[in-house]
């Protein structure tokens, strides 16, 4: 659990927590439509119960956050600009909010999503 | 008819926008957004405040037109098509990819469309906005997606009144304007830094660039646009520079009274070019390119208005000098390493034959072969900073395999050395390449593949000799083949037939030709030409190999 020290005791930040920021700012980043449950069991579990941190996996481990995320991207679009975008975005959202330094964002695209006939 | 002593409009219009007409308004547009590049860097908080919009959609645009710069094709529909493969393909940042879509959908609504007019302008217009919304599971108001809906709207409603795609982009312009402006009461963000989006102004920049055009308006300096001191460049204006603007002059200055913009724009296009104006905290910063009569003007100009506190004076010349020689190195683009992967080192003589290298895959180069031979320092530091221990070197020449042992001694890392003595060796070794594979095997698979291939060489001999039983007399042209002196001749055409003749061509199925500095492409063609007749049942390729002191480096497979 991530941690931070003030003079009134201490701060603790879940990987849940880090995982909903990073949720939000993937949503919104050009060229992704969608998040993947990075294999099937964790894809029936989450029929369930409709976390908002599927697709997305936090570790903390002392001061380190190292996120994964499993992204559909849009068939048409530069895959590999598409990443760089949504990992400056969950950086730049995640450090922003907790004030804590991200270490590594990992993004695995699961697949493309072919809109209109082509 | 001539389009400058008419009026351009008049002139367009005359005429069907077909995919040359096409052609040039994107020029235009790219030509207007790089002017005003700084501005949109300026502007980007948002989705990450790193101040790249800009430059990302001009990269994204170059890359657009370098697929169509050279294309005669009248098709419009072929013509959007290659513009949206060369923005897919050079997509950078989030901005360049939505840029890419867009220009995907509106190439995809003209597809087998020969000529734009207004309906299917409306149409493709409609289709990009469509494709660019669907990019995203929640698309963000106040961006370049909110500018493209806008425009497809305007272009809508214009369609009402007129058919003509001159016409309709004469009332999208104003609309992406309006839009740009509403974008800070789309998007919070937006407002609290006191900015419009800047994706949404470069949209609106690629635009104007084609409005401009059309009303023969200049669109090399943004004028009257005044950028923060943070945000000028003056890197780029570099490019821009014209004969006579020999230097370089900044100077900052506190007006003593409010700065008439307009007026003192003006005072300084009279000096020179490449103007720039920028303020930060009550101090301004002033750019200009000027002849060397008028390099104390701008100074003497800016002493008029107010107080100068700083000048600086630089020798353009010289400076472009450094720019061109890191340009030309920076040319060739090698393939980036991922952490682990199997690097591989190429020695290369010649731009040409580095730039197949690059293309086959290899991670860094080094300038050298015959008569330069590269040092173990320079070997050495070509992979010491590759973020991977797992490194392949081809010496491509015999005397550099000891240059390339000596540095496996002295370095840590898992060095093999694929003995490769001659350039068409090294590419049918790296054919073999397999990044991921474990090192051993593809060192062992690649040095197995020297002997696949027949290399040949063709170049003036330096002094008079016998050698394996062939004598030579000095500035004869000879041909080596496997690295054995083959032929002396009195032509180079003659010398390369000889050595492939030596070889038994006719078994083989492609001879490729890397033609030499020395050699002009013409010549090359020549002798490419007759290689073809020789032997009708080989496929003959010929390159630009860039290599000094050899007219001709050849593979034959």
């Amino acid at each position: 659990m991530g941690k931070e020290k003030t003079i009134l005791g201490s701060i603790h930040i879940s990987p849940k927590a880090v995982a909903a920021i990073a949720y939000q700012a993937i949503l919104q980043s050009y060229g992704v439509v969608g998040l993947a449950p990075k294999n099937l069991a964790e894809g029936l579990a989450h029929t369930i119960t409709k976390e908002p941190s599927r697709g997305v996996t936090v570790h903390i481990n002392d001061d380190e956050i190292d996120i994964d995320i499993h992204i559909i991207v849009e068939y048409g679009t530069r895959i590999t600009s598409v990443a760089n975008s949504v990992a400056n975005a969950v950086r730049f959202q995640v450090e922003k909010s907790l004030g804590l330094p991200v270490h590594d964002i990992n993004v695995h695209i699961q697949g493309l999503r072919v809109s209109n006939g082509e | 008819m001539n389009p400058n002593t008419m009026d351009r409009l008049k002139y367009l219009k005359s005429r069907p926008i077909d995919g040359q007409a096409f052609k040039k308004l994107v020029e235009a547009g790219l030509a207007w957004l790089k002017a005003n590049q700084e501005t949109v860097n300026s502007l980007n908080v948002f989705p990450v405040p790193d101040g790249d919009t800009g430059t990302n959609m001009v990269l994204t645009m170059q890359s657009a037109y370098k697929e169509i710069q050279d294309s005669g094709q009248k098709e419009i529909g072929l013509i959007t098509q290659a513009i949206s493969q060369g923005a897919l393909m050079g997509a950078r940042g989030n901005s360049g990819v939505i840029l890419s879509q867009i220009w995907r959908g509106f190439s995809r609504a003209l597809h087998d469309i020969e000529v734009l007019d207004g309906m299917n302008m409306v149409k493709a217009l409609e289709e990009a906005r469509d494709t660019a919304y669907k990019g995203v599971v929640r698309p963000v108001e106040g961006t370049i997606l909110t500018v493209i809906k806008d425009v497809a709207a305007a272009a809508k409603a214009a369609l009402e009144d007129t058919q003509d795609p001159f016409e309709i982009l004469e009332r999208i312009v104003p609309a992406a304007a309006a839009s740009v402006e509403f974008t800070p009461e789309l998007l919070p963000v937006l407002k609290q830094a006191g900015v419009v989006d800047s994706g949404g102004k470069g949209l609106f920049y690629i635009l104007e660039g084609m409005l401009r055009y059309v009303n023969n308006e200049s669109l090399d300096s943004a004028l009257t646009s005044i950028l923060p001191i943070s945000g000028m460049n003056f890197e780029n204006t570099l490019d821009a520079i014209e004969p006579g603007q020999d230097y370089e002059i900044v100077v900052d200055f506190i007006p003593d009274s409010v700065l008439d913009l307009k007026k003192f724009y003006s005072g300084l296009e009279e000096m020179g070019t490449s103007i720039q104006v920028g303020e930060g905290d009550g101090m301004y910063r002033m750019h200009i390119h000027v002849p060397t009569e008028n390099k104390y003007l701008p100074i003497d100009y800016v002493l008029n208005i107010g107080t100068v506190t700083k000048v600086a004076m630089e020798n353009l010349v010289a400076q472009m000098e450094d720019v061109a020689s890191t340009r030309r190195s920076e040319k060739i683009e090698v393939t980036p390493i991922e952490p682990g992967q199997i690097a591989v080192v190429a020695v290369s003589p010649g731009k040409g034959i580095s730039r197949v290298f690059a293309s086959l895959g290899v991670a860094a180069l080094v300038e050298g072969g015959q008569t330069m031979n590269p040092s173990t320092q320079e070997l050495l530091n070509a992979f010491e900073n590759l973020p991977t221990d797992q490194v392949i070197i081809l010496p491509n020449n015999k005397n550099i395999i000891l240059a390339a042992e000596a540095a496996k001694e002295v370095t840590v890392k898992k060095l093999f050395i694929v003995p490769s003595k001659t350039i068409p060796q090294g590419l049918s070794a790296m054919m073999h390449l397999d990044f991921d594979g474990e090192i051993e095997k593809i060192a062992e698979k690649m040095t197995n593949a020297l002997d696949d291939i027949i290399s040949g060489e063709v170049t003036v001999a330096t002094r008079t000799v016998e050698i394996d039983g062939v004598s030579v007399e000095k500035d004869q042209v000879i041909s080596l083949l496997n690295g054995k002196l083959v032929c002396s001749a009195e032509s180079i055409e003659e010398a390369v037939m000889v050595m492939l003749a030596k070889a038994s061509a006719e078994d083989y199925e492609l001879v490729t030709l890397f033609y030499g500095q020395d050699l002009s492409i013409q010549d090359a063609n020549r002798i490419a030409d007759v290689v073809r007749k020789e032997y009708p049942s080989l496929e003959v390729e010929l390159q630009d190999g860039g290599q000094p002191h050899y007219q001709f480096i050849i593979s034959v497979e």
